[in-house]
């Protein structure tokens, strides 16, 4: 079984959710946990950090589809970033960066919903 | 002069080799054409110059310039690769703005574009060599230029085959992900996360057809107005899929919603669901490829869908099985276990039900140390409705057996009780009797029963006294009963029509007759013998075919 670990923190006003190992179809329920619960507490303002992350299926991608939309309208949104070159290739490829904002480092991604 | 034009050739030809060098150096289109026409400038003192290549149609497209005014570039015309020279807008583009030279850029594979240049900035006009040297400029610069477009197409290319790579790995994916799966609502969710995640969608729509019902199993659009977009469209056409400028018609409802993709989801080319997508976040349209995929994913996804239903529907039927079991348990416990014997009759019984529970029921009570009671019937109908009013009589005889009451009075009483709690058109016929050991008597009544055979020196008689089956209507006419004085060695052979009615292969029935001609035969055998006759035959009779009927037997001999 691949594994696939997710923890949410809170920097200020900012969640960061951190994931780790292999996001595929099989664990994107763990990741959509995380974000109903963000809904739940009312917080539209996420970084994901994929620094520990090996491995992303178009199922994992689906998980960011699924909730940027209401995060946005909520005046939040999901920023990425501490990404791999491997796991940006497959965002590149289905068209992601047009959608969302990629940044290399965590605190980067952080200032821009607190500057 | 003669020094003078070597020279001159000398510096063209280093030029050249300059110009060769850089070009061939880089792989970027820009870059390449950026540098031809900078090498012209240089070369012929103009400030104004554009390259224009054929695009995938074959229609000519500026690439690269310099000096132009942005409305003049957009003022040129899309001339076609074919014919651009017979074209008079084209040749009216060059003079109006002052365009003197125009040279094709050919390479090996024809033509590929061309080069226009402005005015020289000494007026001189282009003379005979400087159009030779543009020309060898071009011919080095076409190979450059060919090798930058096939780069481009490689990289193109090779993006595509990544695309269709990630398509297959997510399929593959999903195909493992799904087989371990019985959960429709997790199936549903995988195949949701891996459409808007290759596809970037936000609004989705997962559907499950069966029998023309349509559930949702995850929606992203108004679900009150697709439900409407549904119900107010033939669904039988899809059998196809549907992109948006085919949302026309009765399907125009679905682009309202703001559906752009219809894919249905087939199963042996039944559709049994449908995939629905909005817009694509990129603006980007579905592609051919696009569509294999939600195509491919949809019939991975609906296989699984259906094998998780046909499980839950197993899961279901077992337990229902298991509950018939236990029912037809309870029934078997509603007859008797033990025969009561009394010194001057002897009797046995035999049941068997065409399903797992029916509708046939038979009964011996001791009544006291000289009378026995036994009673037979069939409810109309069978499997569960007629065993639970079998458990009805079982449990009314019961209790009327206590009251001590006239056989004709208590069969009063039994069918207004019946009555009660019968529906429209459920009976019962029954029969019941007591016999009586000192004084060698049977009291019988018969309700609309198969007429029991008493058998006494191979004559049959018919006990058919009593009155209407049991259940239609409250008692009016009273029932009434008959006394037999018994003999020794007379047989009584009570049966359901399940006997008489049993069908053979060729849909013909066992037969009173066969039945009673059996009977007159094998009389003289104790009760045991007897009804083991009657139950081979019928076996040896229907061999092959389906037990229909529920069948029942009672033999009772007098010693």
């Amino acid at each position: 079984m691949a594994d696939f670990n997710v923890n949410l923190r809170g920097v200020g006003s900012v969640s960061v959710i951190d994931v780790k190992g292999y996001l595929d179809a099989h664990t994107a329920p763990d990741l959509e946990n995380v974000f109903n619960k963000l809904l739940d507490q009312k917080q539209f303002k996420v970084v994901v950090n994929f620094n520990d992350l090996k491995y992303i299926s178009s199922a994992g991608l689906g998980v960011f589809m699924a909730y940027v939309e209401t995060m946005r309208e909520n005046q939040g949104d999901i920023k990425f970033s501490n990404m791999k070159e491997n796991v940006y290739n497959i965002f590149d490829l289905l068209g992601f960066p047009i959608l969302y904002e990629f940044y290399k480092d965590e605190n980067e991604a952080i200032h821009k919903f607190i500057p | 002069m003669h020094q003078l034009d070597n020279n001159a050739a000398l510096r063209n030809f280093s030029a050249l080799v300059d110009f060769s060098n850089l070009i061939n150096s880089n792989l970027d289109l820009t870059f390449t054409l950026n540098n031809i026409l900078l090498t012209c400038f240089g070369k012929f003192h103009t400030t104004k110059g554009m390259v224009a290549l054929s695009n995938e149609q074959n229609v000519f497209e500026v690439k690269a310039s310099k000096g132009i005014p942005g409305q003049i570039i957009s003022a040129f015309p899309p001339v076609k690769f074919d014919d651009y020279k017979g074209i008079d807008n084209f040749q009216q583009f060059l003079d109006a703005n002052n365009f003197p030279v125009f040279q094709e850029i050919r390479s090996s594979e024809g033509l590929k574009g061309f080069l226009i240049l402005g005015q020289r900035l000494t007026n001189k006009p282009y003379d005979e060599e400087d159009v030779n040297f543009l020309k060898t400029i071009l011919n080095v610069g076409s190979t450059a230029i060919e090798n930058t477009l096939v780069v481009d197409k490689l990289k193109k290319v090779n993006r595509e085959l990544d695309a269709k790579v990630n398509q297959l790995s997510s399929l593959f994916d999903l195909s493992k992900e799904f087989s371990g799966i019985l959960q429709i609502e997790m199936i549903s969710k995988m195949l949701v996360y891996s459409l808007i995640g290759q596809m970037l969608v936000s609004k989705y729509s997962i559907i499950s057809c069966a029998n023309n019902i349509h559930t949702f199993l995850e929606n992203r659009f108004d679900e009150n107005h697709l439900r409407l977009a549904l119900k107010s469209c033939d669904t039988n056409q899809f059998s196809k899929t549907f992109t948006r400028n085919e949302l026309t018609g009765d399907l125009k409802p679905f682009a309202d919603v703001g559906v752009d993709l219809i894919v249905p989801m087939q199963i042996k080319g039944e559709t049994k669901g449908l995939i629905l997508l909005g817009k694509r976040k990129s603006e980007l349209g579905y592609s051919k490829s696009d569509v294999e995929f939600v195509s491919s994913l949809g019939s991975l996804a609906i296989i699984s869908i259906e094998n998780a239903r046909l499980f839950k529907e197993t899961l279901e039927k077992q337990r229902l099985e298991k509950d018939l079991e236990t029912a037809r348990n309870i029934q078997n416990n509603l007859l008797p276990k033990t025969i009561p014997v009394l010194p001057n009759f002897e009797i046995s019984a035999f049941n068997r039900s065409a399903r797992m529970v029916g509708g046939d029921y038979y009964d011996i009570v001791k009544l006291d140390s000289n009378r026995i009671l036994f009673a037979i019937a069939d409810v109309s109908g069978k499997g569960v409705p007629a065993a639970l009013l079998m458990a009805n009589i079982q449990a009314f005889l019961k209790s009327i057996c206590k009251m001590n009451l006239p056989l004709a009075e208590a069969t009063n009483l039994l069918n207004d009780l019946v009555a009660e709690n019968t529906t429209m058109g459920s009976f019962i016929t029954f029969f019941w009797g007591i016999l009586d050991n000192e004084k060698h008597e049977l009291t019988y009544v018969n309700a609309g029963h198969n007429p029991p055979l008493l058998v006494r020196d191979s004559q049959i008689t018919k006990l058919k006294k009593g009155g209407m089956i049991l259940g239609v209507m409250q008692t009016t006419i009273q029932y009434i009963s008959e006394t037999v004085t018994l003999e020794s060695g007379d047989a009584l052979v009570l049966f359901t029509d399940g006997i008489t009615e049993a069908m053979n292969t060729k849909w013909e029935e066992f037969s009173d007759e066969r039945l009673e001609e059996l009977v007159r035969l094998k009389y003289q055998e104790d009760s045991q013998n007897l009804l083991s006759h009657i139950k081979t035959d019928v076996e040896n009779f229907t061999k092959g075919a389906e037990q229909s009927d529920d069948i029942t037997s009672l033999v009772i001999k007098v010693k």
